[in-house]
């Protein structure tokens, strides 16, 4: 079955808040050897992952400025209880933003979402276990797919679901009573980095005036962008869309061009959930300073760090 | 009275109903292309009432294969229309029926041609242009304009579940035109790039809507929000004149396994897999509808359809022209 699924691009990927957990737990096991070498190597390897693969993820991103700057601090004193710490902490915050996402659906609404996200699908499953009656639309998702993988998610919560291709979005648009989407980065205007296909999405609810809410905890939110940074979005070729047996049958100065990110304005969501609470995505730099303290928060590049902790005496 | 049709014409109406004949361009000319030959072999009685009851049900044979398709009734009631107009015997019935086939597959043949020169000289020069799925009008006007020297680039759609974006791309590419696939679910993000879209039509309204593969009202869409220009090209057969009736285009439903294999389907019971195949864009996200009559604003669809199928018009009012009554006759 995935074999049949692979011609079509499908592949399993992980969600911007699993790649922060499996991040931690790749530091866990290079600490448990209490060698700082290997720590900074396995930190380093990590930044430079992030950077060439998921440069906008910001919950990997926002989680290793942190640890950086534990590690240049403390070096190993502490680190296994700080990484521990760090891990509940996002855990945390995800299923709090997906309950406070929860709390604005109501019973016998009817859900179109994209992608696969993990506070999305927490949504999902409190909405299941407080008893809420619902419907979710999901996109396939293409590059990629992963929509599948939501679908599959909702079959085995026992939620009515149903797969539709990217295309069919304004078609079944009229259906549905609220847009649900995660995100892989938040930039301090209110503009939301998600799966390629999320502006179209957010736009066609517009349209129909169906509301759009954003799950993402502020481990999500962008400080770059404070000082104008811009996201970086990678772009893919053909090997996202299709396996090489079916490149072959198509001419050979065949180009494809397979955007993994969007950008979705804010004028486009109505809200975003945080585990701060639900707010306008204008409101970001309030909620921002009101969590830092000030603003605009101080950061350190991330190469930066690397680059010490691979320096540094031990 | 039975049927004895012309082998020919059962393997054309076969051919239309299990889709080895498809595109509503080729669909129609095999539909004008069986009456022709219907009416070249008839062997009944040398009376023209007979001759006429025998060509109605060639008609009815052949709309009933694909009813969704406004291609292919249109065609037949373009030919079935001549004898209306035509006195005599048999004999003239039967030239008449052939000259007015021979024009329709001959002006349906022209109308790609026409439609890709008026097309062209819509396009701007430097453009980059977005086409979604798979239409032979549309590529028509994009190589045009290609030969003419004003198209920089255009990006095709993969087109899910299909892939007939596949098509259009290798028919570009033989053109030289140069080309890039995109997924459809990246259309936004790539409208900042895009100076016009040109797509095709299945089926246009009396209102000016669009029926077209699913995924074109949601382009339409994206561009009226960028503010990009969009274009539809369409022969004037694709006109639906039942719509001016209030009769509503119906959207075919396709299978899952398009989308997903039967293994997933069966492993996934509370997920149910839908697959419109076509959608509707409304007319205030579609800047003009290019036909080989000229570039009309989708609102007035009505004048195509009052000036080509005036006299269909008529006979759908009354109810003369009806699946109903094609039903019945099958009951004889």
């Amino acid at each position: 079955m995935y074999d049949e699924l692979s011609k079509h691009g499908y592949s399993r990927r992980e969600t911007g808040t699993t790649l922060v957990f499996t991040g931690i737990d790749k530091l866990r096991v290079a600490a448990s050897t209490g060698d700082f070498r290997k720590v900074a190597t396995t930190y380093n390897e990590l930044v430079k992952y992030v950077k060439e693969h998921r440069p906008a993820s910001m919950g990997i991103i926002n989680a290793l400025r942190m640890i950086g700057e534990y590690l240049l601090e403390n070096k190993l004193k502490g680190f296994t209880d700080y990484l521990d710490k760090l891990y509940k902490k996002y855990d945390r915050d995800c299923w709090e933003a997906a309950r406070i996402a929860a709390n604005r659906i109501v019973d016998g609404d009817v859900l179109m979402t994209i992608s696969n996200s993990l506070c999305v699908r927490r949504v999902f499953k409190i909405l299941v276990d407080q008893g809420k009656r619902f419907e979710v639309y999901v996109l396939e998702s293409r590059p990629g797919m992963e929509g599948l993988d939501t679908a599959s998610y909702l079959n085995d919560l026992g939620v009515k679901t149903y797969l539709i291709v990217d295309s069919a979005a304004r078609f079944f648009m009229k259906n549905c009573k609220r847009v649900v989407v995660g995100a892989e980065a938040i930039a301090i205007n209110g503009a939301v980095v998600g799966k390629v296909g999320t502006s179209l999405l957010s736009l066609i609810a517009h349209e129909a005036r169906v509301r759009v809410f954003v799950v993402a905890p502020l481990y999500k939110f962008s400080p770059e962008t404070i000082h104008g940074e811009l996201l970086k979005l990678p772009e893919g070729d053909w090997r996202l869309l299709m396996s090489p047996d079916v490149r072959e049958k198509l001419p050979e100065n065949y180009r494809a061009k397979a955007p993994i990110y969007d950008v979705t304005p804010a004028n486009l969501i109505d809200a975003i959930a945080t585990e701060y609470g639900l707010f306008a995505p204008q409101a970001v730099p309030v909620v921002i300073k009101q969590v830092y303290g000030v603003f605009p928060p101080k950061l350190m590049d991330l190469d930066e760090i690397a680059g010490k902790l691979m320096g540094m005496e031990v | 009275m039975s049927l004895e049709l012309d082998k020919r014409i059962l393997e054309i109406a076969d051919g239309i109903k299990t889709m080895r004949i498809r595109g509503a361009g080729k669909i129609a000319r095999a539909a004008a292309e069986a009456l022709k030959i219907a009416a070249q072999t008839y062997k009944g009685p040398r009376e023209p009432v007979e001759f006429r009851r025998y060509m109605d049900r060639v008609a009815e044979l052949l709309i009933s294969t694909r009813p969704t398709a406004v291609s292919l009734p249109n065609a037949v009631y373009y030919v079935m229309y001549i004898l209306e107009k035509t006195e005599g015997g048999v004999d003239e019935l039967v030239d008449a029926v052939v000259r007015r086939a021979d024009e329709f597959i001959e002006s349906s043949l022209q109308a790609v041609k026409r439609i890709g020169e008026i097309g062209a000289r819509r396009i701007k020069s430097g453009a980059t242009v977005l086409t979604h799925c798979h239409s032979s009008v549309a590529v028509s006007v994009i190589k045009t304009a290609y030969e003419m020297g004003k198209i920089e680039k255009v990006y095709s759609t993969e087109t899910r579940p299909f892939y007939q974006g596949r098509i259009t791309t290798r028919q570009l590419l033989e053109a030289g035109v140069p080309v890039i696939q995109i997924p459809d679910s990246s259309v936004r993000y790539i409208m900042h790039e895009i100076d016009q879209v040109v797509v095709g039509a299945d089926t246009i309204a009396s209102n000016g809507a669009v029926v077209n593969k699913v995924g074109t009202s949601q382009i339409a869409l994206a561009a009226h929000e960028a503010r990009v220009r969009v274009f539809v090209a369409a022969e004037t057969y694709k006109f639906s004149p039942m719509t001016v009736i209030g009769e509503l285009v119906q959207i075919e439903f396709r299978p899952e396994t398009e989308i997903v294999p039967r293994d997933w389907i069966d492993k996934h019971p509370n997920v149910k897999v839908l697959n419109p195949a076509f959608d509707v864009t409304p007319p205030e996200y579609i800047d003009a509808i290019i036909t080989e009559e000229g570039v009309i604003p989708p609102q007035a669809a009505i004048l195509i359809l009052l000036e080509k199928f005036g006299w269909a018009l008529e006979k759908i009012k009354h109810g003369v022209i009806h699946r109903v009554e094609f039903e019945e006759s099958l009951h004889e």
